[in-house]
């Protein structure tokens, strides 16, 4: 499946959670299948925190892989043959949505680091225009895995007669402590790289990679499991040809510099940073005093928990609080653990259980 | 479920109430219950099929083994909690019971009888009784507290658990003269609605 994205502009404008307001924004938007003429088959898709709107297929500018084709495609578990597919980059990221790499309309010069803070129930809002743009009144489903998972559960409660059903996978009503410290960490090996320069980095025509690759290394060992890490790794030493670094010892340390390299190749620092903050900031039971039960009483989509056994970022306890307030809420709602090695990114990866769960879940009346 | 079986349960349950399924199986239950009585319902399953089969047919369901899995439910209330052929396959019945009825008003429980008679021939040729309700040899059924109705009637009265409704099943999953009137005996399975005193 060959996918091309496009820029679509919002002029209505959008006043976020943090009292700015953009006057118009932009969201780069990959579709996939055909929207049928009710507008009833449409399936939106909400990317995880360094995800971006290239979900699946194969990019016709640069050949890459989507992040979910196992799962989004012609007879797959989101089945496009069936389906119409959308996923957009979220507000404030880095890959054509407008951010903080976007012309400030009044300085003229990149956004950078003034790019106002953007909530998860920000970006449920700009979704919201996007089925405006489609003319999609209600989404068969809304799905995604993390913070994709949580901007799932949050279209449910901000939207509760826009979607039928809601799939919230590896994912929690609210950043835990843990969460916090560990993206706090991340931000601040990019905040002590001496090219951040305070957020200003693009205006002096740097970037602070050693910082961002750092963080990014931190975050792939918190996404893996240890089990994984043992399968994939062991205790193996590098072989010395293809060591990145003279310092490398193990296969693990090589892979950990490998995968932070490509990032911050690719990532903008500023966007790490507002991303981590939407993440950590996040609380479903924000508006009802800390009552996850109250906050998802308006909710009227079947939910579907997933939690994989071996997360232990967003470990399985954390779907089941929200199943358990669901359900207390007198909302349908569903929750199943997977086994999934890959810890916190299973919820990437096709097993068949998931695939079947999903199908099931997705075609059910 | 047998269809007497299964209508005897949805009499018993109140429209637009809310119902636990522990051990919901494939959901068939629950969903004639939302389709006929307009329940939310929720069922409670381990088996990896049939918690496929329940979200296909968009039953809500949470994969969950109930000998822990009660607990998790403590701080939410039900109009009514269903056992149906489980109780026995618990690590204690008892306390399952109790917690049951802490978290619901009603509880149906059903329970194949040890003291049918084909399971007293059974044990008196000297071998595990196999029958239709129980139809695991010993070495692979998961009963791990077979009881007979006499058994389970004296508990509810020692615990202090109120038999609302009762009935007693034959072998072919219907009501005889002789299974009402020598349940111990001659009842394949009891099915119960108990409260709280």
């Amino acid at each position: 499946m060959k996918t091309s994205s496009s820029l679509i502009k919002f002029d209505n404008g959008l006043d976020l959670a943090c009292g700015a307001r953009l006057d118009s924004f932009e969201l780069m938007v990959e579709t996939y299948g055909e929207l049928n003429k009710d507008k009833s088959n449409g399936i939106l898709i909400c990317h995880a925190f360094s995800g971006n709107h290239h979900a699946a297929g194969i990019s016709e500018d640069k050949k890459d892989i989507g992040w979910w084709d196992n799962i989004i495609g012609p007879g797959k578990a989101v089945d496009t043959n069936k389906y119409f597919v959308v996923c957009s980059n979220n507000l404030g990221g880095c890959s054509g949505s407008s951010g903080p790499l976007s012309t400030n309309p009044i300085s003229k010069k990149p956004y950078g680091k003034d790019f106002p803070a953007v909530s998860v129930v920000d970006w449920v809002n700009s979704q919201k225009q996007l089925s405006n743009y489609f003319e999609i009144k209600k989404w068969h489903m809304v799905l995604g895995g993390s913070l994709g998972g949580m901007q799932a559960l949050q279209w449910s409660i901000s939207f509760p007669e826009s979607l039928n059903k809601a799939g919230i996978f590896a994912a929690a009503a609210k950043s835990s402590t843990q969460n916090i410290a560990m993206n706090e960490v991340g931000r601040e090996a990019i905040r002590k790289d001496k090219n951040f320069m305070d957020g200003d980095y693009l205006l002096h025509d740097v970037k602070p990679k050693n910082g961002l690759k750092t963080a990014r290394m931190l975050g792939h060992i918190t996404y893996s499991s240890e089990g994984i890490m043992d399968e994939k790794f062991g205790r193996n030493f590098q072989d010395i040809k293809s060591k990145i670094d003279k310092g490398i010892d193990y296969q693990v340390e090589n892979y950990l510099q490998y995968k932070g390299e490509k990032f911050s190749d690719i990532f903008d620092a500023n966007s790490y940073i507002l991303m981590t903050k939407a993440m950590d900031g996040y609380d479903a039971s924000y508006q009802t005093d800390g009552d996850l039960e109250q906050a998802l009483s308006p909710v009227k989509a079947k939910l579907l928990l997933v939690g994989f056994d071996s997360d232990w970022l967003y470990p399985p306890k954390r779907s089941k609080e929200i199943q358990l307030a669901a359900m207390n809420a007198n909302v349908a709602c569903s929750c199943v653990i997977l086994e999934g090695k890959q810890g916190h990114d299973s919820f990437l990866f096709a097993s068949d259980r998931y695939v079947n769960i999903l199908k099931a879940f997705i075609e059910a009346e | 479920m047998n269809n007497l079986k299964a209508n005897i349960i949805k009499n018993w349950i109140p429209k637009e109430s809310k119902v636990i399924d522990f051990g919901c199986g494939d959901g068939s239950l629950l969903k004639n219950l939302i389709d006929h009585k307009g329940v939310h319902g929720y069922g409670v399953e381990i088996d990896h099929a049939k918690i496929q089969e329940c979200v296909y047919r968009g039953i809500s369901v949470i994969e969950k083994d109930i000998d822990e899995g009660i607990d998790d439910f403590k701080s939410s209330s039900f109009d009514v909690a269903i056992m149906a052929s489980s109780i026995q396959c618990l690590k204690e019945p008892h306390i399952a019971l109790r917690k049951m009825l802490h978290l619901s008003k009603q509880c149906i429980v059903t329970l194949p009888n040890l003291g049918f008679w084909k399971c007293r021939i059974d044990l008196a040729l000297g071998r595990m009784p196999v029958t239709p309700n129980l139809p695991s040899s010993w070495y692979e059924t998961k009963n791990l507290h077979l009881c007979t109705i006499r058994d389970f009637e004296g508990l509810c009265e020692s615990e202090g658990f109120v038999i609302n409704e009762r009935f007693y099943l034959n072998d072919k999953g219907a009501k005889n003269i002789l299974s009402s009137a020598m349940p111990n005996a001659f009842a394949s399975e009891g099915v119960y609605l108990l409260a709280r005193k």
